[in-house]
């Protein structure tokens, strides 16, 4: 039970790793907490569905990132960059008005009732783990987290586009005088960030059922990981989306009645220790 | 505004809301513009944490849906007579505002709206899931004794006279706040949100003052979870939930935040539009989408500041600036 327990809630952070490291990116570059990126993310996860019944799942896996990676230059050549000396306020709202578009868009596509995707069939065995057999679908969701996160720390410390983005998270403008043209860097770094919604979609497809309301289950606890872990800071989002998801699997066993309330408790524990969050410093 | 002309618009706000009550047509209408009134107070309470803090919150369903439910259950226990209820229950959501206002009001920028929302979410699944005290997922009743304060509750249920009290509670509401802002306090919480590190230079404690504003926010919004209780006579945890928090904080940025009636017009707008719309309504979510979008692009001030800047020409455009500091 409690391994069992322990492997869903690694299953689940990797999923938040995949979701938040995108809208910590975004953050980092834009200064924008994206509402939508809940939606975004649900929208991968429907176009992962009807990628999927009309060829296969590895066809959705790559084709759902790539498409939502072009949505998310639009949004930023388009919405971002052109409100970028708005209020902070100004662009959340314009992200929530974005969230509500794609809601109704995906509502009036897709339809309201639950949707299911099956596991491709290379991974729908199970596999024992310390004798509990788990499936390896889900083991799969945990390298793509680990993956995701590696990948993106690699990407930062030790690439020049790495450099760049570190650089411009800092500070734009000294960066864009030293020659750097961040309007070109942030598309690409929204687009990323969009593309890891929609990856986070298709991946979840197949063990979370697809509805209307998976949005905003998940936006709310990628809201809690990027905050406890400190905004635009990805390091400490990878930490919060693990702790997260153990806390929710430790509370499934130990404290049933408010397991659903802890993720909240620790938003707001962490937030009155350390108002900035544990990895952050800035506002 | 001058004292005696806040107290006269006020009369004729009253006047006005008694002509629309006596002459408004069917009960079908006047339950319509009941809602939008009672939602223009849930929106001038959102407004007002915006424009006197700077601070957005995701979560002030909190204090639509609590003050609800606090009723319900004390109605439910027959633990007090409803006029001591709706007092008491006034009074608490203010209490308990100021002591989370001193914790929460810290947590800088979008920071705090995420935590706002993340406690009104703790408020909406708690809610949800202790069904022998909220009914759960099915909602509760409220069960009105058959007077309130020396009035029949059956005559206080027909539209005219309840759009009548929420109208009323709506001009005393905005009465009260521009009275109130108008006061030292205005001033003080003003300058600590254009700029908190100079206030506290000049010898102003600015913890305080910000969570005072928030536990008056909380008021204002508990008040129309009030309304709605009466009106409805029936809370759910849909009162609790963060979409309803955002659909506010739609209101008060459409309408505008920047002067104390915009929220309400924003309100106001949102209803008439909603069911204006009633063929569409399947689309409203997008609709209102584009329409949020729209009015921050084109008017960040809001439909408020849009109808200022047409009726004092140029001269108000520059409260568009936006007045954030640091």
């Amino acid at each position: 039970m409690l391994t069992i327990n322990l492997f869903n809630g690694l299953v689940y952070g990797a999923l938040l790793i995949v979701m938040c490291s995108g809208l910590a990116l975004i953050y980092g570059l834009r200064r924008v907490v994206n509402f939508a990126h809940g939606s975004l993310y649900m929208l991968g996860a429907y176009l992962g569905y009807s990628i999927a019944m009309r060829s296969n799942f590895w066809v959705a896996l790559v084709a759902v990132p790539a498409i939502m990676a072009m949505l998310g230059v639009l949004l930023d050549r388009y919405g971002f960059r052109l409100l970028q000396d708005r209020d902070p306020l100004s662009v959340v709202l314009v992200t929530f008005g974005l969230l509500l578009i794609i809601e109704d868009f995906v509502q009036t596509v897709w339809g309201k009732s639950n949707l299911s995707v099956p596991a491709p069939a290379a991974l729908s065995t199970s596999i024992d783990l310390f004798g509990t057999p788990v499936p390896a679908y889900r083991l799969a969701v945990i390298a793509v987290g680990a993956g995701v996160a590696l990948g993106l720390t690699l990407w930062l410390r030790y690439s020049k586009v790495g450099l760049f983005v570190r650089a411009a998270s800092t500070d734009p403008t000294t960066t864009a005088m030293q020659g750097v043209n961040t309007d070109a860097l942030s598309a690409g770094v929204v687009g990323l960030g969009t593309a890891l919604a929609g990856l986070a979609g298709v991946v979840s497809a197949p063990f979370l059922s697809l509805s209307p309301s998976m949005s905003s289950d998940v936006i709310i606890d990628s809201f809690v990981v990027v905050v406890v872990g400190g905004l635009g800071s990805l390091s400490g989002a990878f930490i919060a989306a693990m702790g997260l998801g153990m806390v929710q699997a430790l509370g499934a066993v130990y404290l049933p009645n408010a397991a659903v309330l802890l993720p909240f408790m620790l938003m707001v524990g962490i937030l009155i220790w350390k108002p900035s969050g544990f990895a952050g410093s800035r506002t | 505004m001058t004292i005696p002309k806040l107290f006269l618009s006020a009369v004729v706000a009253l006047a006005v809301g008694a002509a629309v009550a006596a002459f408004g047509g069917s009960g079908k209408v006047l339950s319509l513009l009941t809602q939008a009134v009672i939602y223009a107070v849930f929106a001038i309470g959102v407004g007002l944490l915006l424009r006197q803090n700077g601070m957005v919150s995701f979560g002030h369903a909190l204090f639509f849906g609590t003050s609800g439910y606090a009723i319900g259950i004390i109605l439910q226990m027959q633990l007090m007579p409803a006029e001591a209820a709706i007092v008491l229950t006034l009074i608490a959501m203010g209490l308990i505002a100021f002591l989370m206002g001193l914790v929460m009001v810290r947590v800088p920028g979008v920071a705090f709206g995420m935590l706002t929302l993340a406690v009104g979410q703790m408020a909406f699944l708690s809610a949800s899931r202790s069904r022998g005290v909220t009914g759960g997922a099915d909602g509760m009743n409220v069960d009105w004794p058959s007077t309130l304060f020396g009035a029949p509750v059956s005559v206080l249920v027909q539209p005219h006279t309840m759009f009548m009290v929420c109208w009323a509670t709506l001009v005393v509401v905005m009465l009260v706040l521009a009275l109130l802002l108008r006061s030292r306090f205005g001033s003080i919480t003003e300058a600590v949100r254009d700029n908190e590190e100079r206030a506290r230079f000049i010898g102003i404690r600015t913890l305080a003052p910000r969570a005072a504003v928030y536990a008056l926010s909380a008021v204002v919004v508990g008040l129309s979870g009030v309304l709605s209780a009466l009106n409805t006579g029936f809370v759910s945890p849909e009162n609790l939930h963060w979409s309803l928090s955002g659909v506010s904080l739609m209101m008060v940025v459409v309408g505008g935040y920047k002067v104390l009636w915009g929220p309400a017009l924003g309100a106001v707008v949102y209803f008439l539009a909603k069911d204006i719309l009633g063929d569409y309504a399947n689309h409203w979510m997008a609709i209102f989408g584009v329409a949020l979008i729209t009015v921050i692009v084109f008017s960040p001030t809001g439909i408020a500041g849009a109808l200022q800047r047409l009726v004092h020409g140029k001269k108000a455009a520059p409260a568009a600036r936006a007045s954030h500091g640091h």
